[in-house]
């Protein structure tokens, strides 16, 4: 029994429309993906027209003024549309680098650096033997891949030495083929999504 | 035109169709194929699980529609999971498209009709909020400062749940689900580094390789690996959901791809060897 619901038959033909695109480029793939382009940017520019009333223009009603400086900040960055006031438009884009760059890079530093190096630099013999190969991999890997970076020793590629950068090599192709598979598993993660739902919300076989 | 050289050069739409029927069988007749935990998803379950009941969870809808198929089912078992366990949830949105989702979700999980939670009280939608790391900087420090409303426009304040909930310190542990790297690695550096919260995390399969490190190093304490994770996330919750059914619709087409690889790769060495480029 196939669905009678509207909706259902909508999202069954964009579905479909969508999957087109693998096979050739046509006009009704053409048509799913201005359909969407639009419905995307419609709905950009409510959930922004939201975000300014709920997160700044209620603060200013109930007194906060200082939000008025972030509107003025806003209202700048319009100003790139302007030859002549162009100059303007780098105010706050400096504001929100300025911004991006505090609130992240101390947290960067501690997560990507320094917790990092403390977790590799744990102890090679683990308490199983599994652990023990898994801490002598991450080791070696560590590192010879480090060691495929450096660029200014020239004789780092020669002789027993040329070793490390190669083997480094091997373990970044390992981790690139890791990298590829779950690629591969996510892309048809999202299809497969779509498939059950033609199955089993439109033509209800399943 | 060597059986070779026409295997090297094989049109995609006969690879299409073919992934198309490699995804139709098990769709059609499930094999039940067995489902092997990964230890990622455990310690995500184990880590919720040892949270006691009413503590605080905050939760991010960080992905839109494209990546609903492989994390939407996950978040979907996760909450089945932090509702049976008395827990309360923030949930906010930190893509654009989250907002859309949370509905999609909402009528799975059917808290008020399944778990008798009420709005307000249980479980909260704040919304989307711009910035992606400075949203959960705001969150995180003073987050009545930051939202005054809900998604549906009703003061924070009007809602109980939303009483005692002023940032970091209230909150026992910060669950996201998000297809952009940005975000992933924005909670980590913002719930764990900053405020040093329990943080679970769940994002597409691509991205687990650059974001497994954060695991290894005991920042995230458990990891939804995509659609797998998610499959593992139904069968130990007991919730079987789209992810258990996708299972068997995985495996069929990773192998397909895994002959494809090997024919692609035995065509070229045998055209080489044939003198062909």
């Amino acid at each position: 029994m196939v669905s009678m619901d509207p909706q259902i038959w909508l999202a069954a033909f964009f579905t479909i429309a969508a999957t087109s695109y693998a096979f050739r480029d046509n006009l009704v793939f053409k048509f799913a993906e201005n359909t969407f382009i639009g419905i995307a940017a419609g709905h950009a520019i409510v959930m922004g027209v939201k975000n300014i009333r709920d997160y700044g223009w209620t603060h200013i009603m109930s007194g906060e003024m200082i939000y008025v400086v972030v509107f003025v900040l806003g209202i700048m960055m319009y100003a790139r549309f302007s030859d002549e006031y162009y100059w303007l438009y780098r105010y706050p884009i400096a504001f929100l680098v300025g911004n991006g760059i505090g609130i992240s890079i101390r947290a960067a530093i501690h997560s990507d650096f320094i917790v990092q190096v403390r977790a590799t630099a744990s102890p090679l013999i683990a308490s199983d033997a599994l652990g023990t190969v898994n801490a002598l991999i991450t080791f070696v890997g560590c590192i010879t891949a480090m060691s495929h970076f450096i660029f200014t020793y020239e004789k780092m590629d020669e002789g027993v030495l040329g070793w490390f950068p190669r083997i480094g090599r091997s373990m970044m192709l390992l981790a690139f083929g890791a990298s590829f598979g779950n690629t591969v598993m996510s892309r048809f993660g999202m299809y497969q999504g779509r498939i059950i739902f033609l199955l089993r919300d439109w033509l209800q076989v399943i | 035109m060597s059986v070779w050289e026409k295997l090297t050069s094989l049109p995609r739409e006969v690879i299409m169709s073919l992934v198309i029927v490699a995804m139709l069988i098990p769709a059609l007749n499930p094999l039940g194929l067995p489902l092997m935990t990964g230890d990622m998803s455990l310690a995500w379950y184990d880590t919720v699980d040892a949270l006691p009941a009413d503590s605080i969870v905050l939760m991010d809808i960080g992905y839109g529609s494209g990546g609903y198929p492989s994390l939407g089912p996950g978040n979907i078992a996760a909450l089945h999971q932090m509702f049976e366990k008395d827990l309360k949830v923030v949930l906010m949105a930190t893509s654009l498209e989250g907002t859309m989702m949370y509905p999609l979700i909402m009528d799975v999980v059917r808290p008020e009709q399944d778990y008798g939670l009420v709005y307000g009280e249980d479980y909260v939608f704040i919304g989307y909020i711009a910035g992606e790391q400075t949203a959960m900087a705001g969150v995180l420090g003073d987050l009545k400062a930051l939202v005054s409303v809900d998604y549906q426009g009703t003061s924070i304040n009007s809602l109980s749940l939303m009483d005692n909930i002023n940032g970091a310190d209230d909150i026992d542990l910060v669950a996201y689900l998000t297809t952009a790297g940005g975000i992933a690695e924005g909670w980590v550096y913002q719930a764990y580094s900053q405020y040093d919260k329990k943080v679970v995390g769940g994002f597409l399969s691509m991205m687990t390789t650059s974001l497994k490190p954060y695991y290894d190093s005991g920042q995230l304490l458990g990891i939804m690996d995509g659609i797998k994770g998610a499959a593992d996330l139904e069968f130990i919750t007991g919730h079987p959901g789209d992810a258990i059914v996708s299972s068997d619709i995985l495996t069929f087409t990773q192998t397909l791809v895994l002959i494809f690889i090997i024919i692609g790769n035995v065509s070229y060495w045998m055209v080489k060897q044939e003198g062909g480029n």
